[in-house]
């Protein structure tokens, strides 16, 4: 009894913590330097959340935003943030940034 | 760099103006004061600007999805005050006049400091660039200018319409702006993984693009999204039908009230 009990509290500590500590949640990086995306085209498995990890290099702000992921987020200048997608069926989703439309743009595809 | 802005800042300009159409409409109806509107405006500014000069640090809050976070908590607390609105226009009583201005202040504070805050952001990254400033501030000028003008036209509609028409029509809009808000809430916490991700339940894109103007003015509106997750629609029809419910038993109890007398 005494033993299982030993066992079992580290067990159900765990379970009190945060998932996000534990969770295999892959995380991708993309980069965002002179109003581009880099990498612009992603690949990421179907199914499966992912963390995209943003960082802007440049000293503008920008927001991500993606009409078919259902994703907006302003991103400061020279700083980073966290966006959660997925989990998603096999396809491409397109991405841009909002206030530099005309060169920051990407895809993610799916498969 | 002109056109985007344009659309950037008719984007962020046109759910807020909407809105103040709603809630004037509404007041004008009821012959309530006015005084919301300069307050409501005035505070709105305040909050956008501390919103966006703080943005760095909140950004960084909940690792690092303090935006969402409090996005989402604004978002909610319009909605609860919009879904309780009804409260304040469905009764003669004169106290009711000063609940709905301070109603609509609130609610309008919330509205403008989170869009406005984005407005601003996307102006200072053009101010530390030489040679673009003055393309962004006509192109923001006349977004701005086409979010009002939609606003007006709107205002003038609802102001219009027959008697019976007069409150209901702008009640059923605040309660897709409220089923709006909810939704909208609900991406946020999905977005920053505090709610669970359920995939899209139809796409609807094909029709009506959300970056089409039909698709921008549609969102603005009653919240149009082309593959909304089925979180969304139950927020959605969640902060609709409450209101709806909130202004019908007010409008039974006032009914009531007034056979008694």
């Amino acid at each position: 009894m005494n033993v299982i009990c030993k066992r079992s509290i580290p067990a159900l500590l765990m379970l009190l913590l945060p998932l996000s500590l534990f969770s295999a949640t892959p995380v991708v990086e993309i980069e965002i330097k002179d109003h581009l995306f880099l990498p612009s085209e992603i690949v990421i498995p179907a199914d499966t959340k992912i963390k995209l990890l943003i960082k802007n290099l440049d000293p503008t702000p920008e927001e991500f935003e993606s009409y078919e992921l259902n994703r907006e987020k302003v991103i400061g200048g020279n700083s980073k943030t966290v966006i959660f997608i997925g989990p998603l069926p096999p396809g491409e989703y397109p991405f841009f940034g909002e206030f530099y439309p005309k060169t920051a743009q990407g895809k993610i595809i799916v498969q | 760099m002109l056109l985007s802005s344009v659309i950037l800042v008719l984007q962020e300009t046109l759910e807020v103006a909407l809105l103040v159409s709603m809630l004037a409409a509404v007041s004008h109806r009821l012959n309530y004061s006015m005084s919301w509107l300069p307050w409501g405006l005035c505070g709105g500014f305040v909050i956008a600007v501390l919103y966006a000069v703080n943005m760095g640090s909140i950004a960084v809050w909940f690792d690092y999805v303090g935006q969402e976070v409090v996005n989402a908590f604004a978002q909610i607390t319009i909605a609860v005050i919009l879904v309780l609105l009804p409260w304040t226009i469905c009764s003669d009583e004169n106290r009711h006049s000063l609940l709905f201005q301070w109603a609509a202040v609130i609610v309008l504070v919330l509205s403008i400091g989170r869009e406005g805050s984005e407005i601003i952001l996307y102006l200072d990254g053009f101010l530390q660039q030489e040679g673009k400033v003055q393309a962004v501030l006509v192109g923001g000028g006349i977004g701005f200018s086409i979010g009002i003008s939609v606003a007006i036209l709107l205002f003038y509609g609802l102001v219009g319409l027959p008697r019976k028409l007069g409150i209901a029509t702008p009640i059923l809009l605040l309660a897709l702006f409220a089923g709006n808000m909810l939704a909208q809430a609900s991406q946020q916490l999905t977005q920053a993984d505090w709610l669970h991700s359920t995939g899209a339940l139809w796409d609807t894109s094909g029709l009506i693009p959300e970056d089409s103007m039909s698709g921008q003015l549609l969102y603005a509106l009653i919240g149009y999204e082309s593959n909304p997750s089925l979180i969304q629609i139950i927020a959605y029809l969640a902060g609709t039908t409450l209101l709806l419910l909130v202004a019908a038993s007010a409008k039974f109890w006032s009914t009531r009230a007034s056979l008694q007398k």
